[in-house]
């Protein structure tokens, strides 16, 4: 993505959220705001207007878990990131039993045109809800990860993401050749190389489509014409027909959409990732595993 | 900063340069140094060419986002202009400098590159009639990307001291190098297809041997990789370093001698050895950034920032390459 890529439509999306003005009102002004208006030292936990909104519509008046009392850690990096693949890491340290189990992940960044960026739905068979995307950040934005726990709580992770300033929009990109083709791979992972592990246990992998996932902000360098939207909308990852996760997506996902996720592989079986894009069209991957 | 105090320090002793920017002096601002810091101090490079050293860094408040290089070649009949500055105002004072040298006309502008810090000055030349040139691919990476660009620097250093600063296109571009006419001087301007950038290009004065890198290369600080397609622009530097260079100026940092062609192409190799190592190791990108440090770059300016988004930027490309088995190109996806 460029950082101008979403200027567009964060206009659009600007006046759309002008009628919410009223809510930062009751929000502590930022500490410290660079001149000009950039803020700066914006607390992780803070809100935004942005975020009330959207709190209000996804989640109502429940209550949201926050700080030490989150059981959902979100490690984003704090600065000079690349804004057109910053990588989110949501740790949860819930292991996935019937008693109780991460249901729903929902990842946000507040200031983008379109905010929610995935919403993952977790099987027993992730063994922990553990994911690592990437994700496109226009501008300095929290970004967020709620889960929903099976007993129905919610609890909350956020991270103020400082993508580099300044004129950092890249050009633009090569044309991703064979659109769809989707690659699933064990790695390694903290607790060692995945090839060694006992059966049973957890293991790591990660999947990636070859897809530019354009977000429709960005211009065309040659001909100065916006590119149309075109994403990945569905992804589906299920162990021998069980699933592992269910994510819903959005081109605030970056190019070549990529998660590294947990699995817990009982016996050996068949990794098979389903993807389905904004055109409709479908692209499956698969892994032996065993 | 260090580099600024020193411009402070000598532009006091250059009151001659003062009095034309004091008219445009903001009276909104009460930014420390707004007054005296349009004064440009050149260094001689010697047989005519000159050095305007930007200050380094992020661009902020404090350095009035001038981070980057400017220079100058003084021909027989009139002047050679390599980068604009970051603002009208930016362009205005290295006009001032030059007048501060010479009273030979300004008869061309050249960008070398497109980034903000070597851009946004067009509007000093343009007012005056100056023309600015750039590569093709230059103009149009600038006209798809430069209004996001000069929108932050606004915000980032207030309207004051971006007033009058404007988008802009060049009056000619270009799609090969060429000698350039008009000073009676022979400089030639390189151009080796999609290197650090699309249409990106070095300045070669060949009667000093003064060589003007643009986003070629950078001295005592990281060269950003985002735009660059590696192998194109490594191969570039072995190009230019089989000139006769005397001098090296960088798009950031002091004048140096032609040592520093192979040391960008040193850190760039440094920097694709560590990448390609992150990736055998299967590190998730969270992670790159952290794990990315080169010791030897350390002290370097923007280490601590275009060197970390440097290694996620190839990451993400050489990885893309890895899962899809093209072939490892470092090319920009």
């Amino acid at each position: 993505m460029s950082l101008d890529l979403f200027h567009a439509g964060r206009r659009r999306w600007m006046l759309r959220s002008a009628s919410l003005a009223g809510a930062s009102l009751l929000l502590p002004r930022p500490a410290a705001a660079a001149i000009g208006g950039l803020p700066s030292n914006v607390a992780h936990d803070a809100s935004s207007p942005e975020w009330e909104a959207l709190r209000a519509r996804l989640f109502g008046t429940r209550p949201i878990a926050a700080g030490s009392n989150s059981r959902l850690q979100l490690v984003v990096p704090l600065r000079a990131a690349f804004g057109a693949s910053v990588p989110v890491k949501v740790i949860s340290r819930i292991a996935q039993t019937r008693a109780l189990q991460v249901k729903r992940l929902t990842l946000l960044v507040d200031k983008n045109p379109s905010p929610v960026a995935a919403t993952i739905a977790f099987g027993l068979d992730a063994g922990q809800a553990d994911l690592e995307t990437r994700i496109r950040v226009d501008e300095y934005s929290h970004v967020r990860a709620i889960a929903e726990l099976s007993n129905g709580e919610l609890h909350m992770d956020s991270r103020y993401a400082k993508v580099s300033g300044g004129c950092s929009a890249p050009s633009n990109r090569q044309p991703v050749e064979g659109i769809g083709r989707t690659v699933l791979r064990l790695v390694q992972d903290d607790a060692g190389p995945a090839a060694s592990s006992p059966p049973g246990s957890l293991m790591a992998a990660d999947v990636t489509v070859a897809h530019p996932n354009d977000t429709g902000f960005e211009l065309n360098q040659r001909t100065l014409l916006f590119i149309p939207p075109y994403f990945v909308r569905s992804l589906k990852l299920s162990y021998s027909g069980r699933p592992v996760f269910d994510a819903e997506l959005d081109f605030s996902i970056s190019e070549n959409p990529s998660f590294r996720f947990h699995f817990l592989p009982e016996q050996r079986g068949e990794l098979r990732a389903e993807v389905l894009d904004s055109k409709d069209l479908r692209y499956v991957g698969t892994l032996a595993v065993g | 900063m260090l580099a600024r105090r020193r411009l402070l320090i000598a532009a006091a002793g250059l009151g001659a340069a003062a009095p034309a920017l004091a008219a445009e002096a903001p009276t909104a601002s009460a930014r420390a140094g707004d007054a005296a810091l349009p004064a440009l101090v050149p260094t001689p490079l010697g047989g005519g060419a000159y050095l305007l050293q930007g200050s380094g860094g992020e661009p902020d408040a404090d350095n009035l986002g001038r981070i980057g290089n400017a220079g100058f070649i003084v021909g027989d009949s009139g002047v050679l202009v390599i980068d604009v500055g970051t603002s009208a105002r930016h362009g205005e004072a290295i006009l001032a400098s030059i007048a501060s040298v010479t009273n030979k006309p300004v008869r061309l502008a050249l960008i070398t590159h497109v980034r903000q810090e070597f851009v946004f000055g067009a509007a000093a030349f343009r007012r005056r009639g100056i023309p600015i040139r750039m590569h093709r691919r230059a103009a149009q990476l600038m006209a798809a990307r430069c209004e996001g660009c000069l929108k932050t620097l606004r915000k980032l250093l207030g309207e004051p001291e971006m007033e009058g600063t404007a988008m802009f296109e060049p009056d000619a571009v270009f799609d090969d190098g060429f000698v350039v006419s008009g000073i009676d001087r022979r400089v030639r301007v390189l151009h080796f297809g999609h290197s650090s950038g699309p249409g990106d290009i070095a300045v070669f004065d060949e009667p000093s041997g003064v060589l003007f890198g643009g986003g070629l290369m950078d001295v005592d600080r990281i060269p950003d990789v985002q735009d660059g397609q590696l192998p194109a622009w490594r191969e570039a530097l072995r190009a230019l370093g089989r000139e006769p260079v005397r001098r090296v100026v960088g798009g950031h940092g002091p004048a140096a001698t032609a040592v520093a062609i192979a040391a960008t192409d040193r850190y760039l190799d440094r920097l694709e050895t560590r990448v390609r190592a992150l990736l055998a190791a299967d590190t998730p990108l969270s992670d790159v950034a952290d794990r990315s440090d080169l010791p030897e770059y350390a002290s370097f300016d923007a280490y601590d920032t275009i060197h970390r988004r440097n290694a996620s930027v190839l990451f993400v490309r050489l990885e893309y390459d890895v899962l899809f088995g093209q072939p490892a190109s470092g090319v920009p996806r």
